[in-house]
């Protein structure tokens, strides 16, 4: 750590974040030149003379753009709120209170995260077109409990783990009960840990693809990836949307990675690192 | 009853050992009332969907085919479709017989005769002729009909019975063609009865035998192979080389964190859309880069050869994903002690050497958590395939994933894709399973 940085690092470092930047310094280059300039001689030219913002506004008048955005928003939000409360509980019980088989419940719930999508779609989409859910927000935020659940709880028995013992032991000895020693004590040490949790319960819910594809093929009701993912007309793709789109959908993301980037960053290497 | 012998009179000692258990014994129900809304919800939305893919993948079970869209154990009847036709085959059949004439007439009678027998054999059930009563009054008044009420069990024999005689009546009235005024009505009538009867879809492992001898399917397990080794490969090789080489203190980590964490944090299929712009045949910024340096003799070559399909692919992804295994090791690397390199190079150990001797053997445990997560990750792989090629061109880049789902959703053949995405889950176990087998040995090496 100690080490000092020198010149040729920092040529290196621009390097490796032009290269991993490029992709969207690219799309957002074509997203604002006319559509004609995408295609032939100009098409490899960054820049254009004849800045336009058609693309952007054809998203939103050509295709239900905004109505995607909204799907995605309330899916989400529902599912990191719920998926984090109940969460919240049984990782509260497995990283503070004694109780036999928690190991066995922290593997399950690890096993579970692992399991691939396309194993449990079959019954579930069965499932969901018997009780007429496809189609509807419910019948995303059911099946988005198989992954979101079991991160949330891996990821909060880490949080909760790191909250010293003793001011457990002193609630109790004041008198307090469970439930209050939790919503008084523990809870408000572990905000930070439930905060970081929903960010990346809430990217993950938002960037789903196999469940919203099968499940909500109506337009009024799928997602953002889904609905970007669709634009692919039969013959030919509209490039220009797609860049444009493209664009809307990371800047938002790009705000909140650097807004919040600490925090995802501790969350992505809780569990992976040993301490 | 057992009399209470001292009901008024505990003990204060026992009083007090009484609350010290009530007490652990709250805490501990507290617990397991605490993780049951979230155990019963796995249980239910994860566990229990899994070994119900394993039950519907025994099944012959298509959701086009309205006789084999569930899961059927047993002969069944449908009487929705059974009254929807049945009446009018014996309107039909009456009235043909009154405008035949001799050896016509006789056998439009006797088909007659073996339809209504066969009608009144089902209507001996009284539980069957229930049913079927409240069935043929709601359809005569036009009313729904629910898919409880309209399916009903039946007995082997008679459902092998009913089969057998509307399959003859379709036989004889075919023959019987030349002689009737509208043959094809009756053709039609009948066949659309035989649909009413419903066999059992059970096939055991069938579908299993079948794809373990498609070549389909070992293609798309040797594709999602290659694509999941040679990208992971490369993930952790190019993830800890910058891992080791932003390790240190340095001005802009914030922003080259941030940089890290987008590719990670868009949604792939997202991701994939862009990647199938910079890789177009015509416009393709990057295919035109790496036609100039000579990676590819021509552009097009990028998506439509199997080769170039399957690269571009690997790319898109080592692109995306890199920076997250970069992520994940240089979190493992900031726990190893710097002062175990200032003793190396003391004792004169070449960089090579230190990384070899120190880094490695210490970052192991942080490299397998890492390759665990990505190779399941990747052999999973679904969305970028999708989008990026659809598993072509030839399915040369269809992973197994993609073959499950174009199976179920495409074919909707349903208990072939439940076979598939079963073989998906058993790979996925095997490989974590090879993972914590190592893990696990690591872990405990080190107590």
């Amino acid at each position: 750590m100690n080490k000092k940085a020198g010149p040729m690092f920092y040529v290196f470092l621009a390097l490796f974040v032009f290269l991993v930047m490029f992709p969207f310094l690219w799309v957002l280059a074509s997203s604002i030149k006319p559509v004609a300039e995408l295609f032939g001689d100009r098409a490899f030219i960054p820049f254009t003379d004849n800045m336009t913002l058609e693309n952007y506004e054809s998203v939103f008048v050509n295709y239900p753009f905004l109505k995607y955005l909204w799907n995605s928003l309330v899916v989400s939000t529902i599912t990191t709120v719920y998926a984090v409360l109940v969460a919240s509980f049984a990782a509260y019980a497995i990283a503070r209170l004694k109780f036999k088989g928690k190991t066995f419940i922290l593997g399950l719930v690890l096993s579970v995260s692992m399991f691939p999508q396309i194993a449990t779609i079959s019954p579930i989409y069965i499932v969901l077109k018997n009780l007429g859910l496809t189609n509807s927000y419910l019948g995303l935020i059911i099946p988005y409990t198989t992954f979101t659940l079991p991160l949330s709880i891996w990821l909060l028995v880490t949080f909760f783990r790191k909250i010293p013992f003793d001011l457990e032991e002193a609630a109790k000895i004041d008198g307090a009960s469970l439930m209050q020693t939790y919503w008084r004590v523990i809870l408000p040490l572990a905000i930070p840990g439930i905060f970081t949790t929903a960010i990346l319960v809430f990217i993950s819910a938002w960037n789903e693809f196999l469940f919203a594809l099968t499940i909500n093929t109506d337009d009024a009701y799928k997602t953002v990836p889904v609905g970007i993912a669709m634009f692919e007309g039969q013959f030919t793709i509209p490039w220009g949307e797609v860049t444009a789109a493209t664009v809307i959908v990371t800047v938002p993301l790009v705000i909140m990675v650097l807004a919040f980037q600490r925090k995802i960053v501790s969350g992505l290497t809780s569990g992976a690192v040993k301490e | 009853m057992k009399p209470n012998l001292m009901p008024n009179n505990p003990k204060p000692i026992e009083a007090k050992t009484k609350t010290k258990s009530k007490k652990k014994l709250s805490e501990r129900s507290i617990g397991y009332l605490l993780i049951a809304p979230a155990m019963i919800l796995i249980f239910v939305i994860a566990i229990w969907p899994v070994f119900q893919s394993f039950y519907y993948s025994m099944f012959d079970l298509r959701l086009n085919n309205p006789a084999k869209s569930e899961a059927y154990t047993s002969y069944k009847v449908n009487l929705h479709t059974y009254l929807d036709n049945y009446p009018f085959l014996i309107n039909s059949l009456e009235e043909e017989a009154d405008n035949a004439t001799g050896k016509t007439k006789e056998e439009l009678a006797e088909i007659q005769a073996n339809l209504e027998k066969i009608d009144s054999e089902l209507k001996k059930d009284s539980e069957l002729k229930d049913q079927y009563e409240q069935v043929d009054e709601k359809l005569m008044v036009m009313k729904p009909v629910s898919e409880e009420l309209a399916v009903a069990k039946l007995d082997k024999e008679v459902a092998l019975d009913l089969e057998k005689t509307v399959d003859d009546t379709t036989d004889r009235v075919r023959e019987l063609k030349g002689e009737l005024e509208n043959p094809d009505d009756l053709i039609g009538l009948s066949s659309s009865l035989s649909d009413s009867v419903i066999t059992p879809n059970f096939i055991g492992l069938k579908h299993y035998k079948e794809n373990l001898s498609d070549g389909r399917m070992w293609k798309a397990i040797s594709n999602t192979t290659v694509f999941t080794v040679i990208s992971v490969f490369a993930e952790l090789v190019i993830g800890l080389a910058i891992a080791i080489l932003i390790n240190k203190a340095f001005f802009g980590r914030g922003l080259v964190r941030a940089t890290i964490l987008i590719p990670w944090a868009i949604p792939t299929a997202v991701s994939a859309f862009m990647w199938k712009y910079l890789y177009d045949g015509q416009n393709g910024i990057v295919a035109k880069a790496f036609e100039e340096i000579g990676l590819f003799d021509r552009m097009t070559d990028l998506l439509t050869s199997s080769n170039g399909a399957m690269f571009s692919v690997i790319f898109a992804d080592v692109w995306k994903t890199t920076p997250y295994m970069a992520l994940l090791l240089l979190a493992g690397l900031q726990t190893i002690p710097s002062s175990l390199y200032e003793a190396a190079a003391i004792d004169g150990a070449s960089k090579w050497k230190q990384f070899l001797k120190i880094t490695l053997p210490l970052l192991k445990s942080s490299i397998l958590v890492a390759l665990l997560f990505r190779t399941l990750d990747a052999f999973r792989v679904f969305d970028l395939i999708y989008v990026l090629t659809g598993g072509g061109p030839a399915n040369s880049t269809e992973t197994i994933s993609i073959l499950a789902y174009k199976v179920m959703f495409a074919q909707t053949n349903f208990g072939e894709g439940s076979a598939l995405s079963v073989i998906v889950f058993i790979c996925v176990a095997i490989i974590s399973m090879i993972y914590i087998k190592f893990l696990g040995r690591d872990l405990l090496n080190d107590k």
